[in-house]
């Protein structure tokens, strides 16, 4: 089965103060019709870069692909035209972002937010588009919806707001849907609110979800494949299950036990917490070769330094780019 | 006084007792009734010498503001806060001035709660510096040496949180987030208090950077045998800190037990809900425990729902429910629960064991 979208050897680059950086550095992946992979990382690694590059939304004049394509139903989105572009955004590809008040227009109704969608891109009439939104935001749980429809983005909470955001991502039944932290501004039952309507929605329409995060517990509870990145590369790919319970780097390793976890029994023992020494690494030491993890790595060797660590993979499909991937 | 200082009642640092917070509320017309918000509506916790309290609970549980009113930060409506033994609410600006050094605040956002134009060491001897005025002008004291002294401690701060000598010159804005959050540290241990008040420490950080954080947190209270009243939302960092929890929900504490017994038997609806809704990363707890959802936003905290806050949501609710608000009752489990449908012996009305 050939992938919904593949990503080969994309690299982008940002113009900074201190000079070009590849904010993303020779990344390759591909996402399957209907599944859902997840990006994990600390701020700064590229994970949202990414999401905007698939999105065809880079930072205008400082950001560009440099090299590489990113494969949507075999067209090279890289290449497509700026119109060409605007009708796979929201048709079939679309995003939710993490903060829903920002995201929304605050001088329009929720409901003509989200029949703006429909008459853009589904060619509906004033008349059908208002319905069909009333519709949709009935489906994402919008109480009282006809009504709602009528309300401002100000006179709902940040979990209704997101709903609505989910609302008109999903209007025109996008085969991909972005999903950039959209539950890290919530509260923890509103976040679980969000995730169970989430898998209804994928369930219903079969799209498949990238879900940006840097909390490991939304890994496990919603994604089937994830991806780790550090400093705009890849550093581990592989099956949620695997890497979770056994990770093949030491930076994912580190994400991992530097985080209190609610396990399935509590006992009396409280170890301490997995450091990871130092900071993430400046935009200008970007793409340089060698690890760019190695200041911060305890098992960090001569040739970490000397060369990038090659993807190293095992018998599971999980990948690791690490020199030392079998000690960790 | 003499009475409070029995044994038990010695160990006990804070004893906070029915504390109310509430806010006026203008909504519009003339002659309309003066409206009241509880944020915090008749609360009692203490905590003992040497441990750490949580207060839990989501955005608008009045978590914060409870912390707040215990540092006369904001005024309480009603209550009593003692602190070592001294009410601490009753005290006149300048006793409180001297009293405050017994309670030190870690803020959240190590962006916004250090002062750009201070160099590092100057944000960590500031406490210090406004704390020898105050005694100056109660003892008279002479302070020839305090110069010298306070330099000492500030050196042996800076060692005590990670920070290397050098960096005392610096100003904020040259530290990572995670380094500002150490003089943030510093700087509430300047004046030796008993009682520090975390408000949510690590949230604002970078989950690598959480970890330095907690893992100090835990040595220096080890080492100098602190006393923290930690305010957080998320569930795995208190599992990770605290001895005893109290869940808030709408101004009210739902549920009040220890540790281990909260975390593996929650009893209230709400503590259950909350729980279950912290993704884990364990996949054996993700197969032991159902996700309970629980529907809707917080009701509006100027017209609470009559009888239990949490009817309006709870899975469990009966009419019952609706009618008479629930006592903080203890029950045979240890816990502390305010829920009418929580038995004597502590059996919840949700199983989210599967």
């Amino acid at each position: 089965m050939s992938a919904l979208l593949s990503v080969e050897n994309l690299r982008i680059e940002l113009d900074t103060r201190a000079g070009v950086a590849p904010v993303i550095d020779d990344l390759s992946f591909s996402l399957n019709a209907g599944e859902t992979l997840s990006f994990v990382g600390e701020s700064g690694c590229g994970k949202s870069m990414t999401a905007l590059a698939i999105m065809g939304l880079l930072p205008e004049k400082i950001g560009r692909v440099a090299s590489g394509s990113i494969l949507f139903n075999g067209e090279d989105i890289t290449k497509a035209s700026d119109e060409r572009l605007r009708e796979i955004r929201g048709n079939d590809i679309s995003m939710i972002f993490q903060e829903p008040m920002t995201s929304l227009n605050p001088v329009f109704t929720i409901g003509e937010q989200v029949a703006e969608v429909l008459r853009r891109h589904q060619k509906l009439g004033r008349k059908a588009a208002w319905s069909t939104a009333v519709e949709l935001l009935n489906s994402v749980r919008i109480p009282d919806a006809a009504r709602r429809a009528k309300s401002y983005p100000h006179q709902l909470s940040g979990g209704q707001r997101q709903r609505v955001m989910i609302a008109m991502a999903l209007a025109c039944k996008p085969r991909i849907l972005i999903a950039d932290e959209p539950t890290t501004a919530l509260d923890v039952t509103i976040q679980a609110q969000i995730f169970d309507l989430l898998e209804d929605l994928q369930a219903q329409t079969g799209s498949a979800i990238i879900m940006i995060t840097h909390d490991m517990g939304v890994v496990a509870e919603i994604a089937e494949r994830m991806i780790v990145m550090y400093a705009g590369r890849m550093v581990e790919h592989g099956n949620v299950d695997d890497v979770l319970s056994r990770p093949r780097h030491p930076y994912t390793k580190g994400l991992i036990g530097c985080v209190p976890h609610l396990m399935a029994t509590l006992t009396d023992s409280r170890p301490e917490l997995t450091e990871i020494s130092g900071i993430v690494p400046g935009l200008n030491e970007f793409g340089q070769n060698a690890c760019l993890f190695a200041s911060r790595c305890n098992l960090v060797g001569q040739q970490c330094v000397q060369a990038r660590p090659k993807e190293k993979q095992f018998e599971n499909t999980q990948l690791s780019a690490c020199w030392h991937a079998e000690s960790v | 006084m003499e009475s409070r200082q029995t044994q038990d009642e010695h160990d006990t640092l804070l004893e906070v007792e029915n504390l109310t917070v509430r806010f006026p509320v203008k909504r519009g017309g003339l002659f309309r009734k003066k409206q009241w918000l509880h944020a915090v509506d008749d609360i009692s916790f203490t905590i003992k010498r040497g441990e750490t309290l949580a207060l839990v609970g989501e955005s608008g549980s009045g978590k914060t503001t409870a912390a707040l009113a215990v540092a006369r930060l904001v005024n309480a409506h009603a209550g009593h806060v003692h602190l070592n033994n001294q009410d601490f609410l009753a005290l006149d600006d300048e006793q409180l001035r001297t009293a405050r050094a017994g309670l030190q605040f870690i803020f959240q956002d190590p962006y916004s709660s250090l002062n750009p134009r201070l160099k590092a060491e100057a944000i960590v001897r500031e406490p210090l510096e406004s704390l020898k005025s105050s005694n100056r002008q109660n003892s008279g004291a002479s302070d020839a040496n305090t110069s010298q002294d306070h330099d000492r401690i500030v050196d042996e701060l800076f060692e005590a949180v990670g920070l290397r000598p050098e960096q005392k010159k610096l100003f904020p804005h040259q530290f990572s987030g995670g380094q500002r959050q150490r003089i943030g540290i510093a700087r509430a241990l300047a004046t030796e208090p008993a009682l520090i008040i975390c408000d949510e420490p690590v949230s604002a950080l970078d989950v690598a950077v959480q970890a330095q954080i907690l893992n100090l947190l835990r040595k220096l209270q080890t080492d100098r045998n602190l006393t923290y009243l930690f305010i957080s939302h998320d569930l795995g960092v208190v599992q990770h800190m605290c001895d005893t929890i109290a869940v808030m929900y709408m101004g009210k504490i739902v549920e009040y037990a220890d540790r281990l017994s909260l975390f593996n038997n929650p009893q209230h609806p709400y503590t259950a809900a909350l729980l279950s809704a912290v993704p884990s990363v364990d996949r054996n707890r993700r197969s032991k425990f159902k996700r309970i959802l629980i529907p809707g936003d917080m009701p509006d905290a100027i017209n609470p729902p009559p009888g239990c806050r949490f009817s309006s949501r709870c899975p469990a609710a009966q009419p019952a429910c609706e009618e008479s608000q629930p006592e903080l009752t203890a029950k045979k489990s240890g816990h502390l629960v305010a829920c009418h449908l929580v038995s004597e012996t502590g059996e919840s009305p949700i199983h989210f064991k599967r």
